[in-house]
């Protein structure tokens, strides 16, 4: 018998995640700056000598991460942005999950297999889901008058709506299967219903498999998310000027922090890229360890080692 | 016939995702949702081809025909694309099937493992990073952002795209081994005596050949999905450039081109794989 071993990335997966949240909740409120407060160039003197400095200003006492090229504090929009980036996700994947289970579970009661379903289910599988959501948003999120919470509320919608296939997919198949075994025949023979079938037999059996694809949903939402930012379109609206053509993030969401700063990977001040990179990773990284331990845990003890 | 009905809703659905800024945009405060709009940008694309040409496109502040550029454009992406997947189908048979029962193999494939954790554009990042780094210090030049400079740079983005689908298919292959390996009539064969060689491709590479083949089109996908980011990241001037342009205003008709012969081009490097596994089994496994 082997011993039972302490599953490591589940315990830090789930704190950091936990951390994530509580940073989501009190974010704004710990934020050394205000979101408007803006360094301006000003002159120091430094052993006697007077010298100009401006930003972007580097890591320092007064700004822990540094400032951006505008003379706003880093830390001050990570924190912010906190919020939007961590429940945008969270709420975002649930209602993926909610959307796909409903749907998988009643196409999987069926008798027979629903042949429409199952093309959607295939066409949509090869359709990389960032092109429709762009597509869908690039008219609307652009210097939008739309509040961010319509912005916001539109975009969770969307990507629950566009993204609930490949949920659905994997319960129909496993709702297919869980269908055909015998308790639920003995169910049937007892005079139960489809509702009762469902929400008695099968869902409970589903469980573990629920929370696991929630928490890959999350981190398919943070990837699409930072994608997105990429093609400089920010959750809860884009802010572009024209002369130079820039794009900021309106709501200082962490995706879209990264998508912003990006150009300032090839400068000499590359840490404005890198500290929303770090933050982003930090963020995917905590979901992906939680769902790395979580399978871990999910995972049979039925396990064969190959003769070869 | 069926191919060419399923083509034709392909191209409705490429039309209908590339619509998507007409049927959706805001007055004022409110949306508007507006399907039919997209109706007549169709007719006018349709018009265009049936007149024999397919448009033009505006880079920048010129006017540029689609049909002129479109075959350059074409031939990039498609070098990036098809040695991605020879990548990644090479690198997981090898490293997943034939050498899997080395404790190397099995080391390389967790430190993958360990990677794909990371988001694939977050890992193309990382890299431009790490070779900027690299040349600060040595003043060597690895990476080349220029899409002007000569094309023999092309090993970049081609590496940084063959990440992706590999760790997808290397872990369908290696998970199917386990599963196969641990099947009876390896027992067998391994209890008759025969070679190991002979029991990998006589045994474990036909039975996992099916969920290659089946897992193949999701790898095209996924391919398909980075080409997007690699192309736009690295300045690749690859079709990708008709659907997203660095500056400026978004064009349905080169949208519809290029997404569609990305399609068409997907198309084209799975059923090159295919003979190529094809060509694979003639020398190597019923020779």
């Amino acid at each position: 018998m082997q011993k039972r071993r302490v599953n490591v990335s589940l315990w830090v997966g789930a704190v950091l995640v936990m951390l994530l949240i509580i940073l989501g909740i009190i974010g704004p409120y710990i934020a050394p700056y205000d979101l408007d407060f803006q360094e301006k160039v000003k002159n120091v003197e430094v052993n006697g000598k007077t010298v100009i400095v401006s930003p972007p200003l580097p890591p320092s006492n007064e700004h822990w991460l540094g400032t951006d090229k505008w003379g706003y504090d880093l830390l001050t929009k990570l924190l912010y942005g906190a919020p939007y980036t961590v429940f945008v996700t969270i709420i975002a994947a649930v209602l993926r999950l909610l959307i796909g289970t409903i749907i998988g579970l009643y196409i999987g009661i069926q008798d027979k297999p629903q042949k429409w379903w199952l093309s959607i289910e295939n066409a949509w599988g090869y359709m990389p889901i960032f092109l429709p959501v762009y597509f869908m948003l690039v008219g609307l999120n652009r210097n939008s008058e739309l509040t961010i919470g319509t912005l916001v509320l539109l975009f969770i919608g969307l990507v629950g709506l566009l993204g609930a296939p490949s949920v659905a997919s994997s319960i129909r198949q496993k709702t297919e299967q869980i269908k055909e075994t015998q308790y639920v025949l003995a169910a049937t023979s007892l005079g139960a219903g489809r509702e009762q079938i469902i929400f008695r037999h099968i869902l409970p059996q589903l469980k573990e498999q629920l929370v696991l694809i929630a928490v890959t949903e999350m981190i398919a939402v943070m990837t699409l998310m930072g994608l997105l930012g990429m093609f400089d379109l920010f959750v809860g609206g884009t802010y572009m000027t024209f002369d130079p053509v820039l794009y900021h993030s309106v709501t200082n969401e962490w995706a879209g922090l990264l998508g912003s700063y990006r150009g300032f990977v090839y400068g000499n001040n590359a840490w404005m890229f890198m500290i929303p990179l770090a933050a982003f990773i930090f963020a995917v990284g905590s979901f992906s360890l939680l769902a790395k331990g979580l399978r871990e845990r999910f995972q049979e003890t039925y396990h064969r080692t190959p003769f070869i | 016939m069926s191919y060419i009905r399923q083509l034709i809703g392909m191209f409705f659905l490429v039309v209908i995702v590339c619509g998507g800024p007409y049927m959706l945009y805001s007055i004022k405060e409110e949306v508007h949702f507006a399907p039919e709009s997209v109706v007549t940008y169709t007719v006018y694309l349709l018009q265009q081809i049936g007149e024999g040409s397919l448009g033009t496109y505006y880079s920048g502040n010129s006017e540029r025909s689609i049909a002129q550029d479109i075959v350059p454009f074409a031939l990039n992406s498609f070098e990036l694309m098809f040695y991605s997947v020879l990548i990644a189908v090479l690198a997981s048979l090898l490293f997943g099937l034939f050498l899997q029962r080395f404790a190397f193999a099995r080391h390389f494939q967790k430190l993958l493992n360990l990677i794909s954790a990371i988001p694939d554009f977050v890992l193309i990042l990382l890299s431009v990073l790490a070779a900027i780094q690299f040349y600060k210090w040595t003043n060597i030049r690895i990476i080349t952002l220029s899409p002007t400079s000569d094309s023999n740079n092309m090993w970049f983005p081609l590496t940084m795209l063959a990440i992706g689908p590999t760790i997808f298919l290397m872990k369908v292959v290696s998970l199917k081994y386990r599963q196969i390996g641990g099947e009876d009539y390896i027992k067998t064969a391994l209890a008759k005596g025969m070679g190991i060689w002979h029991i990998l491709i006589h045994h474990v590479y036909k039975n996992v050949k099916p969920f290659l083949l089946a897992d193949l089109k999701k790898t095209i996908a996924l391919t398909v999905a980075n080409l997007f980011v690699v192309e736009y990241l690295l300045n690749v001037v690859g079709l990708t450039r008709f659907i997203f342009s660095k500056e400026g205003f978004y064009q349905f008709n080169p949208a519809v081109v290029g997404l569609m012969s990305i399609i068409l081009l997907s198309i084209l490097v799975y059923l090159l794989i295919r003979a190529i596994l094809y060509l694979f089994e003639r020398i190597a496994v019923y020779k």
